[in-house]
């Protein structure tokens, strides 16, 4: 059995590899569909393996590595680490064949080769992360996973905005790694090992370790107020890599987060309303602010950070659950947590893989020049239909099995003990509820707005549907975001949860036949045939496509509602002519929205750091005579530091 | 899937079916004599819904398959939801069929399509419905949360079968804070069904409906099927508030006569409902919309209310 999945392990890893150096040797077509076939071939292998750890229970163990005196490497995989290879899988396979067809789309040849190569070590390095068996091992594939997605966020460097958000990026990802590191050496310092292991330690001793890597992890997952790099990095990425960010990466940050949480005996109540507050803003927060957003991909990021908080309000549930001594309901809510991660997965690829579609053919990612794609475009249509229904969380999809699942926990979370803490997860049930709504709209308006209605633009009116590979590669995603939701229930008990959970394969069956027998009912009593006419358009003879309710429009009653969140202003400039004040000369009327947290958060230290860095660089004046002298004054501090001659 | 099961799955979708178009015409009668009208005959609705199954469905050149398949999509998804509302007979609980977050789900699968067909035609008031029909939407779903969750709570059971099953035989709510929770419920059957203040049902005022507006494109066997569905989900949510408050009657044994009697009562009970719901419409005014999230905070007020005096009592 263990040679069994070492071999597929090993060869898993082995394809990726090849799959990296390949398409850097070799400059063609014919290298890069081989490359794209290797990482096709990984995933198969990981799903093997995955799937037989996972419903096997058996958790192989690697050779040890020696790395350096004192610090091995090691791999392992254990049940948790085989639920998040699963998700690799799951979502490679689509992505793969996508790109096949879709980095032929960049200009030079090097590039594209380029691009093959990165996507390979990118899924390389997220799978490492998940495989490492010490920090060791973590942190360097950490590195490699963030360094190789900043280099494909850049492939397009030449624009100036995708430098600032490439830069942005690097920032933010290089903050995370530095709480990481902070936590992991307390960690290290507290247990003197870099294992992860069982940490049977009072909370008051892991209170440092666990707040440094809740941020260092809640970077990378983008929670709110942290968020900020994905609505840069995701439209500036190609879109199959978006899928793989948003897809697989930002989970990676949360294996990493649940691999140290579930490490622990005892953690403490604050810890679990900590990560249930910010679960719930970044999932509030984060659809607040996509509805607002006429960027197909920028909406899509900001729909990422809303998911990634819906899986840390799951966390948290799971801390408080685990506090109060509730194992069932614990375990309720991190199999809710975990699903949803799985789910997320495949839906946001599937969604990032059809607007690369989208932004593709008509060459803009602007949702308001979009509009009835449905008919020039009939297949990547209904496949971002799935996407968008598994999304909003309706019934018989995926997303909204995840999400019963948490439902189901928040309903019995009465069972706890403390009336404050029953008042808190109302409050958190609440804002659940209003999250899960507020993302069926902004899915209506996505779906509604992109594919429906008359062509808004004449780059959309001439849209044509894309080639094979760009339909069958999200076709898989889609795919299994309907069989893993009609299944859900089978899924869960096969791998050894049995939660008391509705059967949506019931579900499903009953609709399909009522909608049948409905069907067919009504299709034999026809007597005559459906007609065309015009849309009515108040006595215009033909509607024009700047007469339709446009994205903008639709989602201004909720921005209306929430306004107190975007802190709308209305900058309203006139001159007047006359003294009525009806007249204009010039004018200028603007709606402008606050972005609070960059406006609040980030430049606010950013001009410190700014003003700060004038003066070092005043140091830097190029003489050589004082470089000499701060390297004498840098060892006459040293000598005084370290108490002098001994 | 015992007998009692099947006999409930074959029965109560067919009586919500039938019964249900009833209802919307004894409120619409209710309005009229408030107003000193007469109104239309109480089986005018039936009239209408077979008048219009008769009539070929027109459609856009603009519009797709979407609008196509949206009407009996609501229709199949509203009489799955009947098999979770438990109305004259409660049935041993079977399937995990009743869960009380799937019915609440159904339903907003049932407005997701209708709003998209709403936008599918291409005209600015089926936009406009459907932009203001998902944005209330939104800001009510919170207090249906809470108010099924005090259901639950209170009635212990994510299951209506089982939360049914508990109040039947009683002839009065079993439990106080009960009475809290059923003014959610009503307000909540309010916003859901468009009705006054939230949204006039009566009117064409292209300005003023969210509902009509979105179901303006929709002709013939379409349009019967979506009204269809509109009541359908009226006389769920009616009958979800009859059973909490005022379960009398409510059979739990498959026996001829109980049931008729149930039947009988639940028809009059939701009779009385109607009345209210339509003398409720006729002495309130329409509000405007963006007043609209302040009426829905009092009904999650109660909700939560209710919750908190399960917890602290």
């Amino acid at each position: 059995m263990n040679i069994l999945l070492e071999a597929l392990m090993y060869g898993a890893i082995a394809a990726l590899i090849s799959g990296t150096v390949l398409p850097l040797l070799y400059r063609s077509k014919n290298t890069r569909k081989t490359a794209f076939g290797f990482s096709l071939i990984s995933s198969v292998l990981l799903l093997g393996f995955a799937g037989t750890v996972l419903y096997t229970g058996k958790e192989p163990v690697f050779p040890v590595i020696g790395f350096l005196p004192g610090l091995d490497f090691t791999l392992t995989a254990d049940r948790l680490a085989a639920g998040f290879i699963l998700l690799i899988a799951a979502v490679v396979p689509g992505v793969s064949v996508y790109s096949v067809e879709y980095v032929e789309h960049v200009k030079s040849e090097a590039r594209k080769n380029l691009q093959a190569a990165l996507t390979n070590l990118f899924i390389l390095a997220m799978l490492m992360v998940i495989l490492a068996g010490n920090m060791v091992g973590f942190l360097i594939f950490w590195e490699i996973m963030s360094l190789s997605s900043l280099l494909l966020v850049l492939h397009d460097y030449s624009s100036e905005e995708n430098k600032k958000a490439g830069f942005f990026y690097f920032v933010m990802t290089s903050i995370s790694t530095a709480f990481l590191f902070l936590g992991f050496i307390s960690l290290f310092r507290l247990t003197g090992s870099a294992d992860f292991g069982p940490l049977e330690y009072p909370a008051a001793d892991l209170a440092l370790p666990f707040l440094s890597l809740f941020i260092g992890f809640g970077v990378k997952a983008g929670l709110v107020p942290f968020h900020k790099w994905l609505p840069y990095a995701h439209p500036a990425a190609p879109s199959n890599v978006s899928a793989l960010m948003s897809g697989v990466m930002l989970k990676v940050a949360v294996y990493g987060f649940l691999r140290f949480l579930l490490s622990i005996s005892a953690p403490e109540l604050w810890w679990g309303v900590l990560i249930i507050t910010a679960g719930s803003l970044s999932a509030l927060f984060g659809v607040i602010y996509a509805l607002k957003e006429n960027d197909i991909k920028r909406l899509l990021a900001y729909s990422s950070i809303e998911n990634i908080g819906i899986i840390f309000t799951g966390i948290g549930l799971y801390v408080i659950f685990k506090v109060e001594g509730l194992e069932s309901l614990a375990l309720l809510s991190l199999v809710g947590a975990c699903f949803h991660a799985f789910n997320h997965a495949l839906f946001k690829s599937l969604l990032f893989l059809c607007a690369g579609s989208v932004v593709h053919t008509t060459g803009t990612r602007k949702i308001e020049a979009f509009g009835g794609l449905v008919k020039s475009m009939p297949v990547t249509s209904a496949l971002f239909m799935i996407g968008s229904v598994s999304i909003a969380a309706l019934p018989l999809t995926n997303g909204f099995a995840g999400e019963l699942l948490l439902y189901q926990a928040f309903f019995q979370s009465f069972a706890v003990t403390d009336p404050l803490l029953t008042v808190f997860l109302i409050i958190a049930l609440s804002s659940f509820a209003l999250t899960g709504a507020l993302a069926a709209a902004l899915f209506v308006k996505l779906f509604g707005i992109t594919c429906l209605a008359i062509p808004r633009s004449e780059k959309s009116r001439l849209a044509e549907e894309v080639r094979k590979p760009m339909l069958t590669g999200p076709a898989v995603p889609a795919a299994l975001c309907i069989l893993t939701g009609l299944f859900s229930k089978q899924l869960l008990s096969l791998a050894g949860w049995e939660i008391e959970f509705p059967d949506m394969l019931l579900l499903g069956l009953l609709l399909g036949l009522i909608y049948a027998a409905l069907f067919l009912i009504i299709r034999s009593k026809e007597t005559s045939p459906a007609r065309i006419s015009e849309t009515w358009g108040c006595g215009i003879p033909t509607l024009a496509p700047y007469m339709e309710y446009s994205s903008a429009g639709f989602s201004e009653p909720l921005v209306m509602i929430f306004k107190s969140v975007y802190r709308t202003k209305i900058v309203n400039r006139a001159e007047y002519f006359d003294k009525q004040e009806s007249l204009f000369k010039k004018g200028k009327v603007e709606i402008r929205l606050l972005r609070f947290f960059e406006e609040y958060l980030y430049i606010p230290p950013a001009r410190v750091i700014d003003s700060f860095s004038k003066y070092v660089s005043k140091l830097q004046n190029g003489k050589l005579d004082s470089y000499v002298l701060y390297a004498f004054l840098a060892v006459i501090v040293l000598i005084i530091a370290t108490g002098g001659f001994v | 899937m015992n007998t009692s099961f099947l006999l409930f799955a074959l029965l109560n979708p067919l009586f919500a079916l039938l019964a249900a178009p009833l209802y919307m015409a004894l409120i619409r009668k209710v309005k009229a004599y408030a107003q000193g009208r007469k109104g239309p005959k109480l089986f005018q609705v039936y009239y209408d819904l077979k008048k219009l199954m008769k009539k070929e469905a027109v459609y856009s050149p603009t519009s797709s398959w979407v609008m196509r398949f949206t009407p009996y999509l609501n229709l199949s998804t509203l009489l799955v939801c009947s098999l979770f509302v438990p109305l004259v007979f409660v049935p041993e609980p079977a399937g995990g069929l009743g869960n009380i977050i799937v019915f609440l789900y159904l339903l907003a699968l049932e407005r997701f399509f209708t709003a998209l067909g709403g936008l599918d035609a291409g005209s600015t008031f089926g936009g406009m419905g459907s932009s203001r029909s998902m944005s209330l939407a939104a800001v009510i779903e919170p207090t249906m949360v809470i108010s099924f969750a005090a259901l639950a709570f209170v009635l212990k059971s994510l299951n209506l079968h089982k939360m049914f099953a508990l109040t039947a035989g009683t002839v009065l709510p079993i439990s106080p804070t009960l009475v809290l929770v059923s003014i959610s419920l009503f307000i909540i059957l309010i916003v859901e069904t468009g009705r006054l203040p939230v949204d006039n049902p009566a009117t064409h005022l292209e300005l003023t409906m969210i509902n009509e507006a979105m179901i303006l494109e929709q002709t013939g066997k379409n349009l019967a099927l979506l009204e269809l569905t509109h009541a359908l989900k009226q006389f769920l949510l009616m009958g979800i508030l009859i059973n909490t408050i005022l379960p009398i009657g409510l059979s739990t044994e498959i026996d001829a006569g109980k049931i008729a009697v149930s039947t009988f009562l639940f028809l009059l009970k939701a009779g009385l409902l109607a009345v209210i719901i339509g003398l409720f419409e006729s002495a309130i005014a329409k509000m405007r919309l963006f007043r609209l999230p302040a009426f829905y905070v009092m009904a999650f007020f109660f909700s939560a209310v209710t919750i908190l005096i399960e917890v602290f009592a």
